[in-house]
């Protein structure tokens, strides 16, 4: 992308934070208390309620759903924008790319307080921070970078379908639950992991409770293949909406 | 006569009429045929649906064709589009900032002209509050501003030539006139007779999306005129 362009995204991100915390009473203070009351839900149904009794549970939650979130909110805010922006797009040529990008950009200024706010909480419950925390920084990158991939995928399908985005939130919630987020995927047999690693998000998450909760390296060659995995869905994504951006304009409005 | 910047062959585009599965296509251009030489002044005549905003926004390079061929030279082409991108949550400037962007200034040149903008939108301290709670005059002065200052080789104009309350629309009107006779490409899509001959050098009639005569001005209105009830029946 040109720099011009990064100059458009980088602005818009900003004006799209700035308007969201215009929109509400209690401004930027949600994008901290919503996904608390979130985390405070599954904490309560799978913690307190059903009694999932496995060590370290709360920390094992909270981690996964950190990691989760960013990923979801990026999918289902970027998955959205192209068939958001149709209007626009009708009236000016643009790298339709900014679009998902922007929104990612964003929910991830938002993850950013997030896991802050998480790594005070298990500084706080005596998880103390340790040289591994340097492999976040790839982790976090890869994370990154698959989730824009997902969005773009998804974002380039909207306009044609947008119903869409009827199913997208479903489908999520089906992968969170197939991801280790909430349950650990250890009870599953050996033969079958090997397909449910296939996910991305289940080696991310995985590297980042390593990281956060045990201090342990994370696993360099998942991380490979997951990295590998994100690139490829990265290009097929750029390519799929470079390819139907001529035809996103001449779709009826 | 040098090598035209846009050059139309037998151009056709086509929508899709309805979003479902198999649904028919709807041809708004079918056979245009256009030459657009630099520095030209060319109005566009032709009735409701002849399909004159769809050629713009083909000129624009918003809409690729489905045939027929356009050579196109290394220029920019932009729509006057006001208020693009426009978000009701942000301040005057912040907006003139992303608006400028998405029409492909960079942020430099768009900060160095936002006191140009301020003063041209005559908006004082409203500039600094989000245009959510701008009056529709106001609203559209900064969109006017911001519009102006984008400067590409090939303006593209629809319909609109003056926006705003009567003072305004003197003074943007005169704006755009100034801009326009300094030598840009223009290309004018219009209903009023009387304004393309005020601006334009070259007339091109388009009919249910096929290009009828392209020449000087009078000799087109003319014969647009003279096919009036013809077409009309047709229709």
């Amino acid at each position: 992308m040109r720099l011009h362009w990064l100059e458009l995204v980088l602005f818009s991100t900003y004006a799209e934070l700035r308007a969201e915390r215009a929109r509400s009473y209690l401004g930027f203070l949600w994008w901290i208390i919503e996904p608390a009351m979130n985390m405070a839900t599954y904490y309560l149904v799978f913690a307190v309620v059903l009694k999932t009794g496995q060590a370290d549970y709360v920390p094992f939650l909270l981690v996964g759903l950190t990691f989760w979130q960013w990923f979801k909110s990026g999918v289902s805010h970027g998955g959205q924008s192209i068939w958001q922006q149709l209007p626009l797009i009708r009236q000016v040529r643009l790298p339709l790319q900014v679009f998902p990008s922007v929104q990612i950009l964003a929910d991830t200024v938002k993850f950013a307080f997030i896991l802050a706010l998480l790594v005070a909480i298990l500084w706080a419950s005596g998880y103390k921070p340790n040289a591994t925390y340097v492999a976040l920084i790839p982790v976090l990158l890869i994370e990154l970078v698959f989730t824009a991939a997902a969005a773009y995928v998804v974002g380039a399908m909207m306009p044609f379908v947008p119903d869409l985005r009827f199913v997208i939130e479903q489908v999520l919630q089906v992968v969170m639950f197939l991801s280790g987020v909430v349950f650990s995927l250890d009870s599953i047999p050996p033969a079958a992991r090997r397909w449910f690693e296939l996910n991305p998000i289940v080696e991310l998450i995985d590297a980042a409770r390593d990281i956060l909760m045990y201090a342990r390296w994370p696993d360099w060659w998942a991380l490979g293949r997951v990295s590998l995995i994100s690139l490829a869905l990265f290009a097929l994504g750029t390519w799929l909406i470079q390819h139907y951006t001529p035809r996103y304009v001449k779709l009826p409005t | 006569m040098s090598v035209p910047l846009i050059e139309l062959d037998h151009v056709g585009v086509a929508f899709n009429a309805q979003l479902h599965v198999g649904a028919p296509k709807f041809w708004a251009l079918e056979d245009v045929n256009l030459s657009l030489p630099r520095g030209a002044r060319l109005g566009v005549v032709g009735r409701n649906g002849a399909g004159k905003s769809t050629l713009l926004r083909t000129l624009a390079g918003i809409l690729a064709p489905d045939r027929g061929r356009i050579r196109r030279g290394n220029v920019s082409c932009q729509l006057l589009s006001l208020a693009l991108g426009f978000v009701p949550y942000l301040s005057g400037r912040d907006n003139a900032i992303l608006s400028g962007l998405m029409l492909g200034l960079r942020r430099r040149q768009i900060q160095s002209r936002l006191p140009a903008i301020l003063e041209f939108s005559e908006l004082g301290d409203f500039f600094e509050q989000p245009v959510s709670s701008y009056s529709t005059g106001m609203f559209t002065r900064l969109g006017f501003s911001v519009a102006m200052q984008v400067e590409p080789d090939v303006l593209l104009i629809d319909e609109v030539l003056a926006v705003g309350d009567t003072e305004f629309q003197k003074k943007s009107g005169a704006a755009l006139r100034e801009r326009i006779h300094n030598g840009t490409t223009v290309v004018f899509v219009s209903h009023a007779d009387a304004q393309v001959h005020a601006i334009c050098d070259q007339a091109l009639w388009i009919e249910h999306g096929r290009s009828v005569m392209q020449g000087p001005v009078d000799t087109v209105l003319a014969a647009y005129h003279a096919a009036a009830p013809v077409a009309e029946a047709a229709q």
